[in-house]
């Protein structure tokens, strides 16, 4: 019989893996194929222009509503920032990519900004997910796949925190589940948008911008 | 007799009488120091006394509660089925936060303190070393996180939570509890100030003191850590031990508070019987709306809403 040390090492990262590649991959070439529909009116404006505008400058809140927004804006980059740079900058996510993925690696962050970007992730994940279920609206339009995919972020942030002193491998193991669990459910999920949003938020651009309407 | 050349050397290191830091390149505190005594004997004091006794309080709290709803029972009200907002969607997102970052570091910090003597008899040492590991580390990161939802819950409910005369008739009527006699209250009766001050100096004790604990290059000498240690450990027991009753109060003890963390609104009929004050000033607020509303319509040429057409 093989160990459970075993099996999360071995053959559900390769499972967690493939489901990861193929599901994004067949969603993103799903999308692209539907293409963009044939728009008949003459363009008032570039679609090009409309569409790097809202590539570059949809980062930023609309005029008038950063204050009301102020909540949403400060959460928002505090847990994806804090995620972004955990993810691709943490000493051990920089050796894992490196050995396990790509053959070549790249400098990783040092721990006090580990532990900065770790706090802001922690912070802002608590505080979307607060607001998510006790915000009216948006506990209204919140799915139970919503909450599987906060719940599951957190569980694989939390687990990855828990093995920081990396002096444990069955800590190492749990959090290593976590993460081929997140990567199998991700393809099927609106964390999805993760990736989408390169492309719907040109194309939203490109269709407003060729209507000349600020996007 | 011939006296042994290492008895010397080793008292040398051991330094029983006063400690002299030597020489070194090590930069740190006490990095000069060999063996400091203190540190054991503060050590000894921790799990023999300090844990041992202190580790009753949360049990004796759980079965004070215990026995106090079995005498008492919850208190309950009969719905009105008209609901008054009485927390805004900021006040319950602040809360909550202080309240899962505050669970989780309650938790792990109880296997910290205590796994040593509950846990580890059970689980034995390899089971234990990994829980402890993983509290530690969750321990420390979650820490800040504290600061930051403590210092959010403070700023917003400060303004509330200011005391007032009519706290003193509150707090010798033990808040209505015990006599079964009205106890009049604004927006906090004298039971929630006392839980809201609480939490500002027991956490502010427990931010500094754990600030020091996770940054041990900041303090000033090892005494400076032993006596963050003991304040540590006893704002945490303490902020513990109060919290539980805030969570049996605001669960089960006091029926329809926790609607009021959730949802942000409580039913008119619990205002009037826990917060009276308060809610007649929102009932105030409202006529006065209603009297300005009709007023405008007056002045517009419409007849106000409820007069009839």
């Amino acid at each position: 019989m093989i160990p459970v040390s075993a099996f999360v090492d071995g053959p559900l990262w390769i499972f967690s893996l493939v489901v990861f590649l193929a599901g994004v991959g067949w969603r993103l070439l799903g999308m692209l194929r539907q293409g963009l529909g044939r728009d008949f009116s003459r363009p008032r404006a570039s679609s090009l222009t409309g569409a790097l505008h809202a590539l570059l400058f949809r980062f930023l809140p609309p005029r008038g509503m950063a204050k009301r927004l102020r909540f949403h804006l400060l959460a928002g980059y505090l847990f994806h920032l804090g995620l972004f740079a955990l993810l691709f900058f943490a000493l051990p996510h920089v050796e894992f990519l490196s050995e396990r993925l790509l053959g070549f690696g790249w400098v990783a962050m040092p721990r006090w900004a580990f532990i900065l970007a770790a706090e802001a992730a922690f912070l802002g994940l608590l505080m979307l997910w607060l607001n998510r279920v006790l915000n009216p609206v948006t506990r209204l339009i919140s799915n139970t796949g919503d909450h599987a995919a906060s719940v599951l972020l957190f569980l694989v942030m939390l687990t990855g925190c828990l093995a920081l002193a990396r002096s444990h491998e069955s800590l190492r193991l749990l959090h290593f589940l976590f993460v081929e669990l997140l990567m199998i459910y991700f393809p099927f999920s609106s964390l999805m948008h993760s990736i989408t949003f390169l492309f719907s938020r040109p194309a939203i651009g490109a269709h407003y911008g060729r209507r000349g309407v600020s996007s | 007799m011939v006296p042994d050349p290492g008895t010397d050397l080793w008292r040398a290191v051991r330094q029983r009488g006063v400690i002299e830091p030597g020489r070194t390149q090590i930069p740190g505190l006490d990095s000069g120091v060999l063996v400091d005594v203190s540190g054991e004997e503060f050590r000894d004091y921790r799990r023999e006394r300090f844990i041992r006794y202190f580790g009753w309080i949360l049990p004796g709290v759980v079965l004070l509660t215990l026995l106090f709803h079995l005498l008492h029972g919850a208190i309950t009200y009969r719905p009105s089925g008209r609901r008054v907002l009485r927390f805004d969607l900021y006040d319950r997102i602040a809360h909550w936060l202080l309240a899962l970052v505050f669970l989780f570091l309650g938790s792990t910090g109880l296997i910290l303190a205590f796994g040593r003597f509950v846990i580890l008899p059970w689980s034995g040492k390899e089971a234990f070393s990994v829980v402890a590991s993983a509290s530690k580390e969750g321990h420390n990161l979650f820490g800040p996180l504290f600061i930051v939802a403590l210092v959010w819950v403070i700023l917003r409910f400060l303004s509330r939570n200011w005391p007032s005369r009519e706290d003193i008739v509150w707090l010798l009527r033990g808040g209505g509890f015990f006599g079964g006699t009205h106890c009049s209250a604004g927006f906090f009766n004298a039971g929630e100030k006392l839980w809201f001050w609480l939490l500002f100096i027991g956490g502010l004790a427990l931010s500094v003191s754990g600030l020091l604990l996770d940054f041990p290059a900041l303090a000033p000498g090892r005494d400076a850590l032993i006596l963050a240690l003991v304040v540590h450990g006893l704002a945490a027991i303490l902020l513990l031990g109060f919290a539980l009753g805030h969570i049996y109060v605001g669960t089960i003890g006091v029926q329809g508070t926790l609607q009021g963390m959730t949802s942000g609104e409580v039913d008119e009929a619990w205002a009037e019987a826990h917060h009276d004050r308060w809610f007649a000033q929102i009932r105030e607020g409202e006529r006065t709306d209603a009297a300005t509303t009709g007023r405008v319509a007056r002045e517009n040429g419409q007849k106000p809403l409820g007069e009839g057409a």
